[in-house]
């Protein structure tokens, strides 16, 4: 019993002395719950990597200057292993019991749906860059930005470049995951389509994480449409191409997809299947993105792969401009309180590596995506709101492919 | 056509659904262990016929057999030394060991090869036969033919061979068989070790169809858990026969109710059978 005492005592001692070393030190810490382990783990490395890139490379060139004083920047990573509910406690230890400033958000919209209500309900700002579905942000809530553009609009760029292609498609089958993310998406989708005139004969929801689309395959090998468009996670979109493949199931013109065909590792597993394949980013690349602590976009990717080993997409830019954004609106807040911070990223308008970053009213970037197609094992930029390279279209079908 | 279609579907997952619980049966029936690890096994078997593709550039079915005695001896080597301690125990035991297990293996896979998706893309693997108006393709058909003939293999070895003898007689009474001069820890090392060796045939086939992650595991082993239950422990046939029929019925219930009710059937399924015939299906603990 006095052991124990002696053991609780000391601790309580060392940990005043901590929070007290900590108090000496000028640093903003950022902390976030992301996907380290588990079924999204390939897509949350991105956040993990870019997060402390950025943070790394502020505080290089000499940090943030909050009213007058230095200050660096710091990361607080937790892993929240692909599980929902532990990164809603997680994001709840971070604020109460770590202390960080600020939060930082983790992958995939249906974490960040749940993670934002506890930076609303600590009123914390968190800036994600891992959630694009508009339920994010129609709650009314105040401390929650975001740099993904909506799902619902994930599809409008290519709806748009398919009205000019031709043969132009008429009919079209949508396949959609039932999580937050797709279910946006294939909302907003339905709605374009209605208004570009598209009849819709497959209609499909899966459910996340299943591997099996051969029923679905059966159902647009039936029906015949001319394009068909594809929402979900990564892992399901392989599964789904490689299935399509198999079954010799083809749509007559075109398939899009709403995630992987961007990824360098997805164009990997898929060898020389992916040729063809159609989809979207909001992040390319491209020297003309300029940058306050990177340069350009080109010369981030560039740092990007020589740190990690693989090629940076548009998960990692928007996580390095989440980042960027803590910079510029605590130095333009000068403070450290949460609302004042809060009121400076609502009104940030600067140009990163990864977009000219402006948040929408209700704390949502809007930009629009970069329909892109891979040819020949690299993926082209195709349209935006006019053509930039020639599409090869119509794509042709599987058994004709070799 | 869409019918036939979907029979079609449903059969050759069915296969490969028989083979995965194929291994988990054997070793629940005979060992009384629940194999919480068992996704696990698939998944490095995976793994395994994944590396030696990629890197020995050995086609996957020729790799199979190569995967499997390798994954036999880290059975035989895992039953001898770690599951033998509370191979008589309480069944809460072998859960506990076994899901601690599944936890060391899916994360040291993590932590070895990353998250990162690994398909196993030989040149035929998106070939398929258009047959009758249906298309069937043909990795999956392979892996159907695998499964059944490693199925064979099973019952054959369990019904014509010595050591199945023994292996059979072990489970029905230990006592007996000691009496007879088995040797029940040699015994339930080879018969584990068989076990992840079909787990890890399992794997191999999986990674042609589908993709090796060290996550795909836990839905597995759940699937396998179900068809074992159906099939019973007691024949290799009915464990793929069971697999055959959760596959079907996974099928039609992702075509006309939705991809989303195909978990709910092969659960009501196994609710059903257990409801329907508990004496046979559930051996004395």
């Amino acid at each position: 019993m006095r052991r124990s005492l002696a053991v609780i005592g000391a601790i309580a001692l060392l940990s005043g002395a901590s929070s007290l070393a900590e108090a000496q030190t000028n640093t903003v810490t950022l902390g976030a719950a992301v996907q380290l382990t588990g079924a999204l783990a390939n897509t949350g490395r991105y956040y993990r990597d870019a997060y402390q890139m950025t943070i790394d490379r502020i505080n290089q060139a000499g940090g943030i200057t909050v009213g007058g004083k230095k200050y660096t920047l710091a990361l607080k990573l937790l892993d929240n292993q692909s599980d929902l509910n532990l990164g809603v406690r997680q994001y709840v230890q971070l604020i109460t019991s770590d202390k960080v400033n600020f939060l930082l958000g983790p992958f995939s919209s249906n974490d960040a749906l749940n993670d934002s209500s506890i930076a609303e309900k600590y009123e914390i700002p968190m800036v994600q860059g891992g959630g694009a579905s508009s339920q994010i942000y129609s709650r009314g809530y105040k401390y929650i930005f975001g740099t993904l553009p909506a799902a619902e609009d994930y599809f409008a760029s290519t709806i748009d470049m398919l009205s000019k292609v031709n043969p132009k498609p008429q009919t079209v089958a949508l396949i959609a995951a039932d999580d937050a993310f797709d279910v946006s998406v294939a909302k907003g989708t339905r709605e374009i389509f209605k208004k570009a005139g598209l009849k819709v004969v497959v209609d499909e929801q899966y459910r996340e994480n299943s591997g099996d689309f051969s029923s679905i395959l059966t159902k647009i090998k039936a029906a015949q449409p001319d394009a068909v468009f594809w929402s979900g996670h990564e892992p399901e979109a392989l599964n789904f191409i490689r299935q399509a493949k198999s079954l010799n199931v083809s749509p007559k013109y075109v398939s899009s997809f709403t995630v992987g065909v961007p990824t360098a590792d997805f164009r990997k597993a898929l060898g020389k299947d992916a040729e063809y394949a159609f989809g979207m980013t909001s992040w390319l690349p491209d020297a003309s993105l300029k940058d306050k602590w990177f340069g350009d976009a080109a010369a981030f990717a560039k740092a990007y792969k020589e740190k990690f080993g693989y090629d940076p997409d548009y998960h990692a830019a928007s996580a390095a401009a989440d980042v960027e954004t803590f910079a510029y609106a605590i130095e333009k807040a000068g403070t450290l309180d949460p609302k004042k911070v809060r009121d400076a990223i609502a009104a940030v308008d600067f140009t990163s590596l990864y977009a000219h970053v402006k948040y929408g009213k209700n704390g949502q970037i809007v930009l629009p995506q970069i329909v892109i197609q891979i040819q020949n094992g690299n993926v082209l930029p195709i349209y935006t709101d006019k053509f930039i390279n020639q599409p090869k279209y119509p794509v042709p079908s599987w058994d004709s492919r070799n | 056509m869409v019918f036939a279609q979907t029979i079609a579907n449903g059969i050759l997952l069915g296969g490969l659904y028989g083979l995965m619980a194929l291994g988990m049966a054997l070793v629940w029936g005979v060992l009384n262990i629940v194999n919480l690890a068992h996704g696990a096994f698939i998944m490095l078997g995976g793994y395994a016929v994944y590396y030696l593709f990629t890197l020995g550039g050995i086609d996957p079915f020729a790799a199979l057999p190569i995967a499997m005695v390798a994954m036999f001896a880290f059975g035989y080597l895992l039953q001898r030394f770690v599951l033998n301690l509370i191979v008589r125990s309480a069944l809460l035991n072998t859960l506990l060991i076994t899901f601690g297990l599944d936890v060391v293996l899916t994360y040291l896979a993590q932590l070895s090869f990353s998250a990162d998706f690994r398909t196993i893309n030989p040149s035929y693997a998106g070939s398929n036969v258009a047959l009758l108006g249906i298309t069937i393709p043909l990795a999956r058909l392979a892996a159907f033919a695998v499964a059944i003939g490693l199925a064979a293999a099973v019952w054959w070895l369990l019904n014509r061979v010595p050591l199945g003898r023994a292996i059979r007689a072990t489970s029905q009474n230990l006592v007996a068989a000691r009496l007879y001069g088995v040797d029940p820890r040699n015994l339930y090392a080879i018969t584990f070790g068989i076990g992840t060796a079909l787990a890890g045939a399992a794997g191999g086939l999986y990674g042609v169809i589908a993709q090796v992650t060290p996550y795909i595991g836990a839905t597995l082993t759940a699937k396998s858990f179900v068809i074992s239950i159906i099939g019973g422990l007691s024949n290799p046939f009915n464990v793929v026969l069971a697999g055959l029929v959760v596959g079907l019925a996974e099928a039609f219930a992702s075509f006309y109710l939705g991809s989303t009710y195909a978990d709910v059937v092969s659960f009501g399924l196994l609710v059903l059978v257990l409801v329907l015939r508990p004496a046979k299906t559930l051996r004395a603990a």
